[in-house]
């Protein structure tokens, strides 16, 4: 259930400007806390004197004194013991595509179990699901629904992979590495959807339980992550070189903001990074932008500017290079970079054709990295 | 013009086992306001500052535990003033974000019983107003009871040394007003502390800033430390709530310079959004005009 929707069934939405204590009263029913959170102590972080503590997980390395949250808002230091409040905490579980993520080359044409937890190690101004990832766990409604059973629901709903997608898995990193240990007892692949602000440990671990990664690279300046991120932009670069490195898959998103990260220079110095780094097989996303949550004064992505950078990424060596929110688009398409034809034909989340055969394509037998099976 | 702070001293309003001389307080909260507003009528002072038919909000600190929060003593007192003054009972809301925490606190809550109302934003029915608040780098969700219920505001603050942010005072408590109050921790709470107070529902609501220095903690805050926690036995007073601040971050450099400690600015904590907020025009935040009256009640 989302925050909006919740608003909706405890009846805060009633009060309105104007009215005063006695109409509030009158709204009050039995009083009840929504708290119900976990109490589980954190994998990543060192305990100082004072019964400080500083969180080893993130880029941040919040320093908590007693009784405090991390920027992320899930965690917290009670008496010098830090715990995630959120695990087992999913807030949103829905059955989505997982060309949804978008994951293109990973499980074509199947289903992901999706979860999220509230909270997020960010705060980006372009957030689509701020309401969930922009608050405390408390502030969502949220279900109890331990590792198993995620596991179990997976499996019931003919998912072959789940996903830790909509907030930032990173904040519910000991939910998501139980479920994802679990679930490969089950032979349930896991995919995660981040932005990537994480430390290497805790990275370099999760890579030994999970098939796929997905990192948003919100932009290839630390300007623009320091306004409209509230991140840093070496983090996320050394995240994506360690999933390239292990056997996990990767893949790249970038979502393309009118003014902000959209010029010839920033996308060509990030495409040919990308080819420096990680060479030209990793499947790169230019999404569209739509103004929401604190950037509604920017209007959406233009469809010249995302195939010029369709183009620059191409010219740059990528081979596997996407245009996302552009339904119908022939970007949306995947193409043997060696004969030039379509061999996964998409709309939208829809697959309309494989041309595969074994992992190759059907036309002239090249190799298409990805995870097809 | 210099802004006012006045700072009353109440020695032995806490005994030795540290329970409040309720009598003592009452005094301390005349006296100040007496000198705050020039009046000598206790009952007429609070209406130079609200209406009768106001709501008001008194926003405490309950977040550290009852060792350093807002006492109920000091919330009922002033509770117990403004309806002296006039302003109904059931007009007047002791408030902070959660019952858990008010209740840790010492707070018996009362949501629907006759008398002040007491109780957290999390109660049912109550929540966050889910309109977005966008202001500068602030975005956030306000509790229902600042955006919708209440018409004026006291910030009945804590004074502590944090982390982060150096001081928390009577602006940074508004950070109990909002969702998010994690997502502003950067750069030692710069420039969000000024950024928050100046939105509409702060700015425009808030009348009174009272900083609960009773019992002072100088160092490793805002989490109570009975090593570096002091009983100061003081409020702090003021209609500038910047001044205000800039005045208990004094209390906080004396204190630590009497017990050795390097300063906040040493500490790369220095209070710097007391700057911007002055930049802002919120306030004053130097010691040429900034006017303190120290009196012992």
């Amino acid at each position: 259930m989302k925050r909006r929707q919740f608003f909706k069934t405890t009846g805060g939405i009633s009060l309105v400007a104007g009215s005063g204590l006695e109409s509030l009263l009158m709204n009050l029913y039995a009083f009840e806390e929504k708290a119900n959170l976990s109490k589980v102590e954190a994998l990543y972080y060192k305990k100082h004197s004072d019964r400080e503590i500083e969180c080893l997980l993130c880029p941040r390395y919040c320093k908590l004194g007693d009784k405090e949250r991390g920027y992320c808002g899930v965690r917290e230091n009670m008496g010098g013991t830090y715990y995630t409040l959120v695990y087992g905490k999913a807030c949103s579980i829905n059955v989505d595509p997982i060309e949804k993520k978008p994951f293109f080359h990973f499980l074509p044409r199947t289903n992901a179990l999706s979860i999220a937890t509230a909270g997020c190690n960010v705060n980006c101004k372009f957030c689509q699901n701020w309401e969930i990832s922009q608050v405390r766990p408390e502030q969502v409604e949220h279900y109890d629904i331990p590792p198993s059973k995620v596991v179990d629901l997976a499996k019931k709903y003919s998912c072959p992979s789940i996903a830790y997608t909509y907030t930032e898995p990173v904040v519910f990193y000991e939910y998501m590495y139980d479920t994802s240990k679990e679930a490969r007892l089950k032979r349930i692949k896991n995919a995660v959807v981040t932005g990537g602000h994480i430390n290497p440990e805790p990275l370099e671990e999760l890579t030994k339980v999970v098939d796929a990664i997905k990192i948003d690279l919100k932009a290839f300046t630390q300007d623009f992550y320091t306004s409209y991120v509230r991140g840093e932009l070496q983090p996320v670069l050394d995240a994506i070189k360690i999933v390239h490195k292990s056997n996990v898959w990767l893949e790249i998103v970038y979502l393309v903001i009118p003014t902000l990260n959209d010029s010839q220079n920033e996308i060509q110095n990030l495409c040919r990074w990308i080819m420096n780094e990680i060479g030209p097989d990793v499947p790169l996303h230019f999404s569209r932008f739509f103004p929401m949550y604190l950037m509604k004064n920017l209007p959406h992505t233009p469809l010249s500017t995302l195939e010029k950078a369709y183009k620059i990424a191409l010219a740059e060596g990528l081979h596997y290079v996407y245009l996302g929110n552009i339904p119908s688009h022939r970007a949306e398409s995947t193409y043997c970079p060696s004969c030039k034809n379509k061999v996964i034909q998409r709309i939208g989340y829809q697959i309309k054709k494989i041309e595969l055969k074994e992992g190759k394509c059907k036309f002239c037998n090249n190799p298409i990295p990805g995870v097809w099976t | 013009m210099a802004s006012k702070v006045v700072l009353i001293r109440g020695k032995g309003v806490l005994n030795g086992d540290g329970d409040i001389d309720q009598k003592r307080l009452l005094s301390m909260y005349t006296r100040g306001i007496q000198a705050l507003l020039n009046q000598q009528n206790p009952k007429e002072n609070l209406l130079l500052l609200f209406r009768r038919n106001d709501k008001v909000g008194i926003k405490i600190n309950t977040i550290a535990g009852k060792m350093l929060s807002t006492r109920p003593e000091v919330s009922l007192s002033l509770a117990k003033l403004l309806s002296g003054s006039g302003i109904q009972e059931k007009n007047i809301i002791i408030w902070d974000r959660t019952n858990r925490e008010l209740r840790a606190a010492g707070y018996h809550l009362n949501i629907k019983g006759s008398g002040y109302a007491i109780f957290g934003t999390d109660t049912r029915g109550v929540d966050y107003n889910p309109r977005l608040i966008s202001h500068l780098n602030i975005g956030s969700l306000f509790s229902s009871i600042q955006s919708d219920w209440i018409t004026s505001s006291i910030s009945l603050a804590i004074l502590k040394d944090h982390g982060m942010a150096g001081v928390t005072a009577g602006m940074k408590n508004y950070f109990g007003t909002i969702h998010n109050p994690n997502k502003y921790h950067d750069f030692n709470c710069d420039p969000f502390v000024a950024e928050l107070f100046e939105t509409k529902l702060i700015m425009r609501k808030h009348k009174l800033s009272i900083l609960d220095s009773l019992v002072v903690q100088y160092h490793r805050g805002p989490s109570y430390h009975a090593r570096w926690a002091e009983k100061y036995e003081a409020l702090i007073f003021s209609l500038d709530p910047v001044a205000a601040d800039f005045v208990g971050w004094q209390v906080i450099e004396k204190l630590r310079a009497k017990k050795g400690l390097p300063t906040l600015k040493e500490e790369d904590r220095e209070p710097t959004y007391l700057k911007t907020a002055e930049k802002k025009g919120l306030g004053k935040a130097n010691r040429n005009e900034v006017k303190i009256i120290e009196e012992e009640a």
